[in-house]
């Protein structure tokens, strides 16, 4: 409406917050509910690392240990790993296209409510007789038992997520294909669009099985189907199977998006277009695409036929060749580049990084023959912890530096960015390298207890004391977000990008462009410097 | 490439709110009724949830007809895209139908009950078709501008629609008479879910159809806006075309062979 054009968002009043459907407010609605609930779900690791710094069960009682792990996992992944990219899909996609909004505005706000529900519920899970214990993966028979917690509310809110990403997937796929400005093509496009919607397409296909799999769960156990269980000719294995074939893709879901990131921070931080641009988006789309084959490398203990998991670790391997395409060309696009070392390109540069060290652990356990004998051992979890905890956290906070003075048109303390930086990358390194060394000596994951074996112990008290430098780190990333509102003013284009949103005002008004429809010259890029 | 699109919108709108009320009171029903055991509650959430996601849906309707400017024509994407992921959620319970066929081939004999008969499958199937054929000439009733054809027409796709509910709920009841449970076997787990995956989906079908009659009748929708009209339609073909895939797993490859 024309009378708000003159209020950037934050000075929108309550009542244009909760019924609006502008892309950008809703993108803050998700930002800040996906922030809450991450330090939520960070609060509770510190409470697992806490328990696990010496032997013993001393703080949480069992059940309470397994619902952390249980909400750690879940939460991190749903609301933080996934969701906080749908701030950036809703912030960035329609003004990078040159579009006035995404293609269904209303529908936008739906999605944005289905999140809302399914945090309500997760809330619900606070309550001590409602608390889930059964693993963010939910595997039966163990989920349909009682003392797994609460399994319908476990499904609902798998449920909800997924109409939350069905909703947004519909709608940005369609605003990427037909609200594209004339002479930006998909080609022409930024690669974080590509980032984020090769994540998007991922979700539209991969989503539904998971949703699959949770009904047939909830179906189980209230009201006697046996699709899990053997006594009548049903399977367990399947649900590993349904699940998987989602929840592998699910963690492209989270990193395509934060290469995205790194390709737009490392171009416009040195100054040179993205080194093999064309190579990039085939890359992109390349994983998106062999991430449904390779689903089965989490089940390699499970059971199934020879011939599978020969495939399966195949495909694996496989996948590391378009990353490899993508490493080496953000290196080549750093190469002879005139670099800024400011905060979001020290994220970036640190997420890059924490990739390659996740990358080059991926690779050994993509073979069976090592897999089996680290499967369910903390050194997965600390592999895991360095793509999907480190390198999707840093990508998403190199994002949010990078644009923060386009979101909220004040430039953030750079310093406070800069302790923050490396407070978090010393903290993650001691805290999941530690880890990844106690699993392949053995130890597993998920007890709440383990023996006294004296370089467990050291080994688990390095890994906490990373996990402290870890927590101040990102507080002092929230201080330096919060002390930025108060900032300097940052102007139009602080970095010198092309990019489209770069050439609207800061924080972008309302209606976006001033004009419509959006031209582009023939020869523009995101990525032309001069 | 074509003119891209550009629309201006509402900067807000209610009505995704009181759908989204109705999509957390949904979760909130059917927690009350089957895990806190609280059925009565779990009734009174669910007729709650229907009459706000009514109400919202009706608003939501009323204003993107009467306010949003223009016609976009998005929507078919939108519907495809949906429909993609739509065969996903079919695919779950086709994979699980399957795992059990293979997995029990040599007793899956014992399963079958003796009450299945393919041929109420087809009759099923020239149901279906007859009102996919019936949606057809609707929309083609309506872009020539006969509004009085069209309503017609899409009354006979609702009712043979609901026909189609009817006969297959009858048949359910039916088999659950013979000891024919969802907890027998895994047979029956998957033929009540593969065929009770598509009856939602028939349902919620004629849900968008009610929608659609009743823009139809009340002038909202006019011939330059036929969008919604064409999703609705892409929607019922491929809850028709999911049916000869149902009917030929759940009769023909669990039943007869």
């Amino acid at each position: 409406m024309q009378e708000t054009v003159a209020n950037p968002w934050f000075r929108a009043s309550f009542r244009e917050w909760i019924f609006t459907t502008d892309h950008k407010k809703i993108a803050i609605l998700y930002g800040m509910t996906s922030l809450l609930f991450f330090s939520v779900a960070g609060l509770m690791g510190m409470a697992i690392r806490l328990e696990l710094n010496q032997p013993g069960v001393q703080y949480l009682d069992p059940d309470l240990y397994n619902y952390l792990l249980t909400g750690h996992g879940a939460v991190m992944l749903l609301w933080w790993a996934i969701a906080f990219w749908g701030a950036f899909s809703n912030f960035l996609i329609p003004i990078m296209i040159g579009a006035r909004d995404v293609a269904f505005p209303r529908l936008n706000q739906l999605s944005y409510w289905f999140f809302f529900s399914a945090s309500i519920l997760v809330l619900i899970t606070l309550i001590p007789s409602q608390q889930i214990k059964m693993m963010w993966t939910g595997y039966p028979p163990f989920v349909l038992h009682d003392t797994a917690g609460p399994t319908g509310l476990y499904v609902l809110i798998v449920i909800l997520i997924a109409g939350s990403t069905l909703g947004t997937g519909v709608n940005f796929i369609t605003t990427v294909l037909r609200f594209r400005a004339k002479g930006i093509t998909l080609g022409k496009t930024n690669l974080i669009i590509h980032g984020l919607i090769s994540s998007i397409v991922v979700q539209l296909v991969g989503v539904p099985a998971f949703v699959g799999a949770v009904v047939m769960l909830f179906l189980d156990k209230y009201i006697g189907t046996g699709f899990f269980d053997a006594n009548t000719g049903g399977d367990p294995v399947l649900y590993q199977h349904l699940f998987w074939f989602y929840s592998h893709p699910a963690v492209y879901v989270m990193i395509l998006p934060a290469f995205g990131v790194f390709s737009e921070v490392l171009s416009t931080m040195s100054k040179r277009p993205i080194f093999g641009r064309t190579s990039m988006i085939y890359a992109i789309w390349a994983i998106a695409l062999l991430g449904f084959l390779v689903w089965a490398h989490h089940m390699f203990t499970s059971g199934m036929p020879q011939w599978l998991r020969i495939f399966m670790s195949f495909t694996t391997v496989l996948i590391a060749v378009p990353t490899g395409i993508k490493v080496f060309n953000w290196v080549g696009t750093l190469y002879g580049g005139a670099i800024r070392l400011n905060t979001a390109m020290l994220f970036t540069l640190g997420g890059i990084f924490m990739f390659l060290i996740g990358g080059l652990t991926g690779i050994p356990l993509a073979l069976p023959a090592f897999d089996i004998n680290v499967h369910d051992s903390a050194f997965i979890v600390g592999h895991f912890h360095y793509v999907l905890g480190m390198a999707m956290t840093l990508g998403a906070f190199s994002g949010v530096y990078f644009w923060y003075p386009k979101i909220t048109g004040r430039m953030y303390p750079e310093r406070w960015g800069k302790i923050s930086f490396w407070l978090i990358l010393v903290g993650a390194n001691l805290l999941y390298f530690a880890m990844m060394m106690v699993g392949i000596e053995g130890m597993p994951r998920r007890y709440v207890d383990y023996p006294e074996i004296d370089y467990w112990v050291t080994l688990n008290q390095i890994s906490s004391v990373g996990a402290v430098f870890l927590a101040v780190g990102v507080g002092v990333t929230f201080y330096a977000w919060f002390k930025g509102l108060s900032g300097p003013e940052a102007g139009r284009n602080p970095w010198g990008s092309p990019s489209l949103e770069w050439t609207v005002s800061s924080p972008p008004p309302p209606q976006n462009f001033d004009s419509f429809p959006v031209e582009v010259a023939d020869d523009w890029s995101p990525y032309k410097y001069h | 490439m074509e003119e891209a699109l550009v629309h201006s919108e509402h900067e807000t709108s209610v009505w995704p709110m009181a759908v989204g009320a109705s999509i957390l009171l949904s979760a909130l029903s059917l927690l009350s009724f089957f895990h806190w055991q609280m059925p009565i509650l779990g009734i009174v959430l669910g007729g709650a949830m229907l009459a706000i996601l009514a109400i919202g849906l009706a608003g939501w309707a009323r204003e993107a007809f009467q306010h949003a400017p223009e016609e976009t024509e998005v929507g078919t994407i939108a519907v495809a895209a949906f429909v993609v992921s739509e065969t996903i959620i079919f695919g779950t319970v086709f994979v699980a139908f399957w795992v059990g066929r293979i997995d029990n081939f040599d007793v899956w004999d014992t399963f079958v009950p003796a009450g299945l008969e393919a041929s109420f499958a087809v009759w099923l199937t020239f149901i279906l078709w007859a009102s996919s054929i019936m949606i057809v000439l609707s929309e083609r009733a309506f872009t020539r501008g006969d509004r009085k054809n069209a309503m017609i027409y899409l009354g006979a796709t609702l009712g043979l629609g609901l026909l189609f509910v009817v006969l297959h709920m009858n048949e359910w009841i039916h088999l659950v008479g013979e000891g024919f449970t969802v907890d027998a076997n895994v047979y029956a787990t998957s033929f009540y879910s593969l065929t009770g995956v598509h009856t939602s989906h028939v349902i919620v079908g004629i849900a968008i159809n009610l929608v659609l009659f009743w823009v139809v009748a009340s002038g909202l929708m006019t011939r330059e806006r036929t969008t919604f009209f064409k999703g609705a339609g892409l929607y019922w073909h491929f809850v028709d075309i999911m049916w000869l895939l149902v009917a030929a797993n759940a009769y023909l490859i669990g039943g007869a062979f």
